[in-house]
């Protein structure tokens, strides 16, 4: 298993330096990511994506190297803050961002829409959240994306639970 | 009635899906007296008097697109600057309208927003979900406002009771899912379409490229 991990938190936010430690010493191929520094513009639905230059973003930052890493690695663990119950605008303007790896075109999957997907992918992805949020709320947003990511959910869990993400990927 | 409207689409006004249905409810909700301003978030220089409307008024909706299974991460990040109100009685109200044709991909979304008034102080006051509205701009002027133009009858009907009435929400909406019977045609019918019509609309649009083209390597 091979492993990136996407740390919106600060790099020198202890329970991120932690986690990280903990998951990359568990798996011998891994990418880190630190967002801290990055210039990550949010989504602006502009579609072009899908219908103009599909599979690339218009926009031109430091987000296109996350989207191909994310076909290396057999999965992603994501490291959030919270906010409002939920992961914090850092956070969701990562995870929107993740719309070049899909098209446009829709099929069924289990009686429901779906996106295409653009690449042979199982994507998987966790999510390790500091502070306060709803977690059964976030294993349902998680389960959703990863369906409509084509892949599957390894749950959403404490900062502190690193080995129940680590159970999932080993 | 006074009601303020607080775009969360990222995508900028004139382009925006959202804005066309917000125009719809407005002039809708207008009809008899009734005013309402409306901030869009797409352009941060709004995001101030935007804050200053929300402070100062008591009837509030937000409307938005569905990010990826939630609200959009710039209408996150107003909500996460955005103190509470000092005093109760302000009603929120949300419009989501997603690309999916069928309600239940909107009601994740949904539960969130729920959650959301207490978080300032406000009571909730509905939400309204419609899926199938990618085509909106796609589509040009007249079909998009013809698919735009039921919302003009739910601004009326918010108007009434300040919130949107939860049975009526409920069947505006549509189906949670899609019948047998549809699925199957689209898998026949709608899916060769779809990729037909697409791909034109991609050609006007300048697209040189197949839409499942695959610019990255995969490992």
């Amino acid at each position: 298993m091979t492993l990136l991990i996407v740390n919106t938190l600060s790099a020198a936010d202890e329970a991120a330096r932690a986690a990280i430690e903990e998951l990359t010493a568990a798996v011998q191929d891994y990418k880190v990511i630190n967002t801290e520094g990055l210039r990550i513009s949010p989504c602006v639905g502009c579609n072009a994506c899908w219908l103009v230059t599909p599979g690339l973003c218009a926009i031109k930052d430091d987000y296109e190297d996350i989207l191909k890493d994310y076909l290396q690695y057999d999965a992603v663990v994501y490291i959030a803050g919270t906010a409002l119950g939920f992961v914090d605008h850092r956070m969701k303007n990562v995870i929107d961002r993740i719309l070049p790896l899909v098209t446009m075109l829709t099929y069924i999957v289990d009686g429901q829409m779906r996106h295409v997907m653009r690449y042979e992918k199982d994507f998987k992805c966790g999510l390790l959240y500091a502070g306060s949020a709803d977690k059964p709320y976030l294993d349902r947003w998680l389960g959703r994306v990863a369906i409509n990511m084509g892949g599957q959910s390894l749950g959403a869990y404490p900062i502190e639970s690193v080995k129940e993400v680590l159970a999932c990927i080993s | 009635m006074h009601l303020v409207i607080i775009s969360g689409a990222a995508r900028p006004m004139p382009k925006s899906n959202t804005a066309k249905i917000i125009a719809a409810f407005r002039k809708g909700f207008e009809e008899g007296g009734n005013t309402a301003e409306v901030w869009y978030l797409s352009d941060r220089r709004q995001w101030q008097s935007a804050r200053e409307a929300f402070a100062n008024n008591e009837l509030i909706l937000f409307a938005l697109p569905l990010y990826v299974e939630n609200i959009p991460g710039i209408m996150l990040e107003f909500l996460e600057g955005l103190p509470p109100k000092a005093q109760p009685g302000t009603k929120i109200a949300f419009l989501i309208q997603g690309g999916f044709p069928e309600a239940s991909q909107l009601r994740c979304c949904e539960s969130f927003v729920q959650t959301l008034p207490p978080y300032f102080n406000c009571e909730y006051a509905g939400a309204l979900i419609k899926g199938d509205m990618f085509g909106v701009n796609l589509m040009g002027e007249k079909l998009g406002s013809k698919m735009v133009l039921p919302f003009e009858e739910m601004g009326r009907s918010f108007a009434k009771a300040g919130r949107f009435d939860d049975a009526e929400a409920a069947a505006f909406a549509g189906r949670e899912y899609l019948p047998a019977s549809t699925l199957r045609k689209f898998e026949l019918i709608g899916r060769p379409m779809q990729k037909f019509f697409m791909g034109r609309i991609a050609k006007s649009l300048g697209c040189k490229k197949k839409l499942d083209d695959r610019p990255y390597a995969l490992r």
